[in-house]
């Protein structure tokens, strides 16, 4: 096989191997850049800072574990940025596997350092069958559809439960999302009961966000990773999304030098074969 | 009788929940029998979780009695199965183990085993974008060209060392693709998408409610 | 029977020559309800504010019953070629002549999805075709609502190709709950088998990625089709051929032919020649500040 068609055909274990390595690299040897902040975040932040202090707010965690390196650190900074204002958080999720889990570790692991206490400033309702089901149900009554916490007690006994009774007392929705909830949480929620609402997703998932933003139903956006490190920058706490960014930045200009490297192969390729063959 | 009751029961819910739209759900019969129906869908959907464990335990138990190929790795998944699910649901005032609770049974396993499991799982991605990149973006033609500058410029957009790179040219490239390429091609397109996919559900919802379509029930 | 009600009653509005004229009837109850747009959403227990929603909903309606009675009626409707519907048999083929097995994956997602509807209407075209060749099939599923959905389906498909001796219960399987666990276990059937095809028509998230590279690493030739715009890039890079957005919701009526489902997809093609209309005037209608606003509006309150 000649050079330009090894080049062109790597075998894709070596391609794993560099990204392994492209992603261990910057966490021995870090380094920092300059993050800028797209607009998308800065109205999430925007908005979320013009939510009136001690507002009653929800928090949803629709994510799996499995994309926790990008989503966790779009929640643990939506809850910096909720108790920092003082604002009464529910916190749910339409995911069973994990969301009512991760919902709860993340809340009991931020709210202590804001002296909140369960049932008076913050509340864990975790997850019932059926988003559709569930998001249209609470605009009823959120008693209704969550009937307990996510740890079996009533919402009559949660003393922050007593003036919630659906969306009209919810001032704001941060959805943090890596799966289409999202879409349902604007097409019934935002459009139909008008709450404000923002959504944290993937980079995958981002795009498609995009249009919903530009139509004023998100009122702002954070996406992937790099969406988490500019909400963490704006609130001065940086933290793990800050620290990814090295990996993440080394892997991508791989990527794009395996790209070019691929598309030089195969133009020379090409040529030598048109070479040989007049 | 078989097709007609599930049909009919098709038929009155889609409906009722299409025209309860319309009416205030606390003022009205049929605003209050919708958010009923809602409820019930919660209750009746939890016990599809449990028809899963069933399942899986039934499927994997035959494979095991059977010596099937692999059947010991059916094992590990009853093992892992009840090993999950049976402490979760015992109450938390018998031990500190049960239940679900920080320090559980259920949590250890969920924070420890499963957690990293399913985030190492979604890293592989990682790896297969590389790969599925590095095959797939060659300037064949005209539109494959345009897809692969477009991705190299957004690849290095999104990332701080890949945007301090792009501020090193003249004109606020950064700004422009924001504006020009996430907020103007990919909204457009994005948008397109999503109002065709949902006119196909909308026309596929449609054609359930009038049982037209049946393959819900496994009829075609 | 309830098809043929609904259908009836909406036929004689036709007759009525009402929405014979849809367009002027849309303007007439556009001018009409400007008053009644106006009113609080407080008056009465009927939401005035989403009136707008109902007009969409019985233009609609409207369209798909219409050209389901001319589609039953014999009238030719046109439908351009899908590149990957038309590989499917082709694809099939191939599979026997490698007397290698088909792999069909309806998506991820639950029954309630439309997606995974969608899906399991393709497998059974799919499962007629695999019959007919005597081709191995293979349909791992995620959750048993779609389990018992899919089996009934290859089920009634092989029955309809006189090849019941040759159905297996076994053919669609139930593999795991968990998005990823799935992922692993298919993952892991494709480079021990080796399937000549891999068809993934449905609901899929972050795993696309995963089983399609992973497909194109067994050597497989594959078709997509998903409704969500996030996983299409993934699909397009990895797979042979991909169905975009609603071309999935299509494959039902454009392998069948039945006069039914074309006359679905026809209505929906209408509405959305609707949209894209409503869409130029309010460009047009704001750009050159001819009372863009109040279009605006009307739309707003949907």
């Amino acid at each position: 096989m000649s050079f330009w068609k090894t080049i062109e055909d790597i075998d894709r274990r070596w391609v794993y191997l560099m990204v392994g390595l492209a992603v261990i690299i910057p966490f021995i040897f870090p380094t920092e850049f300059p993050i800028s902040i797209t607009p998308e975040t800065q109205m999430l932040y925007d908005a979320v800072e013009a939510v009136p202090d001690s507002s009653t707010v929800m928090v949803v965690f629709d994510y799996y574990p499995s994309t926790i390196a990008e989503c966790q650190p779009m929640s643990v900074a939506a809850l910096h940025h909720f108790f920092r204002k003082d604002c009464k958080v529910i916190t749910l999720s339409n995911i069973p596997l994990g969301g009512p889990s991760m919902a709860e570790t993340v809340t009991r692991r931020i709210a202590p350092l804001y002296d909140k206490e369960y049932g008076v400033d913050f509340v864990n309702l975790g997850y019932k069958y059926g988003y559709v089901a569930v998001l249209s149900g609470m605009g009823t009554s959120i008693e209704s559809i969550f009937p307990t916490d996510n740890s079996g007690t009533p919402i009559s006994k949660l003393p922050l439960m007593d003036s919630v009774r659906n969306y009209d007392q919810i001032a704001f929705i941060f959805e943090v999302a890596d799966n289409a909830t999202a879409d349902y949480w604007v097409s019934i929620v935002n459009a139909q009961y008008g709450v404000p609402m923002c959504c944290g997703t993937t980079a995958v998932g981002a795009p498609k966000y995009y249009s919903f933003v530009q139509a004023g139903q998100f009122v702002g956006l954070l996406g992937g990773m790099k969406g988490a490190a500019e909400y963490e920058i704006l609130l001065s706490k940086p933290a793990n999304a800050v620290l990814g960014m090295g990996a993440q930045s080394l892997v991508h200009l791989l990527i794009i030098a395996m790209v070019i490297l691929g598309n030089v192969g195969f133009f020379a390729s090409r040529r030598n074969k048109r070479k040989v063959t007049p | 009788m078989r097709t007609t009751v599930p049909v009919a029961i098709a038929f009155l819910s889609g409906f009722l929940m299409v025209v309860s739209f319309f009416f205030r759900e606390e003022a009205t019969f049929i605003g209050g029998l919708s958010q009923n129906l809602l409820i019930w869908l919660t209750i009746v959907g939890g016990f599809t979780l449990l028809l899963g464990v069933v399942s899986i335990t039934r499927v994997n138990w035959n494979a095991v009695k059977a010596r099937k190929e692999g059947w010991i790795f059916k094992v590990f998944t009853l093992v892992s199965i009840f090993a999950m699910a049976v402490p979760a649901v015992l109450p938390s005032s018998w031990s500190p183990l049960f239940g679900r609770a920080e320090g559980s049974i259920y949590d250890w396993l969920f924070t420890y085993l499963d957690m990293p499991m399913m985030a190492t799982m979604f890293a592989t991605l990682a790896f297969y974008i590389a790969s599925a990149a590095y095959r797939a973006f060659r300037a064949r033609t005209a539109e494959s060209t345009i897809l692969l500058v477009t991705a190299t410029v957004v690849m290095l957009w999104r990332v701080p060392m890949g945007e301090a790179f792009l501020n090193q040219f003249p004109g606020d490239i950064p700004t422009f693709l924001n504006t020009y390429i996430m907020n103007g091609a990919n909204l457009a397109v994005q948008r397109g998408i999503i109002i065709g996919a949902a006119l196909g559900a909308a026309s596929m919802s449609l054609r359930i409610i009038l049982g037209i379509e049946r393959t819900y029930m496994g009829k075609g | 029977m309830i098809c043929r009600l609904v259908y009836s009653t909406v036929r004689k509005i036709l007759d009525m020559a009402l929405l014979s004229r849809p367009l002027t009837l849309v303007c007439l109850v556009l001018i009409d309800s400007q008053p009644v747009l106006a009113q609080t959403s407080s008056d009465g227990a009927f939401r005035t504010d989403r009136i707008n929603a109902l007009i969409l909903i019985a233009v609609f309606c409207a369209a798909v019953l219409l050209y389901t009675r001319w589609a039953r009626q014999g009238r030719p409707l046109f439908l351009r070629k899908i590149p990957g519907l038309e590989a499917v048999e082709e694809a099939v083929g191939r599979a026997t002549e490698m007397g290698r097995p088909v792999l069909f994956i309806p998506g991820i997602s639950e029954l309630d999805e439309i997606e995974t509807i969608a899906g399991i209407s393709i497998l059974g075209r799919v499962a007629k075709i695999t019959a007919q060749y005597d081709t191995p099939l293979t349909v791992p599923v995620r959750y048993p609502l779609v389990l018992a959905a899919a089996q009934e389906m290859v089920e009634q498909s092989y029955v309809e190709m006189g090849k019941k001796d040759s159905y297996d219960k076994d053919i669609v399987r139930y593999v795991a709950g968990e998005q990823f666990a799935f992922t692993a276990n298919v993952n892991g059937y494709m480079m021990r088998e080796r399937p000549a095809t891999n068809i993934y028509m449905g609901a899929f998230f972050a795993e696309s990625l995963l089983l399609a590279e992973t497909g194109n690493a067994a050597g497989s030739i594959q078709i997509a089709g998903t409704a969500r715009p996030e996983q299409l890039p993934f699909f397009i890079a990895a797979c042979d051929y991909t169905l975009m957005g609603e071309e999935l919701y299509a494959a039902s009526a454009y392998l069948s032919h039945e006069p039914l489902m074309l006359g679905g997809l026809k209505g929906q093609d209408f509405v959305k020649m609707l949209i894209v209309a409503a869409i130029v005037l309010g460009v047009i209608l704001v750009s050159l500040n001819l009372g863009g606003d109040t279009f605006l509006e009307w739309f707003e309150a949907v």
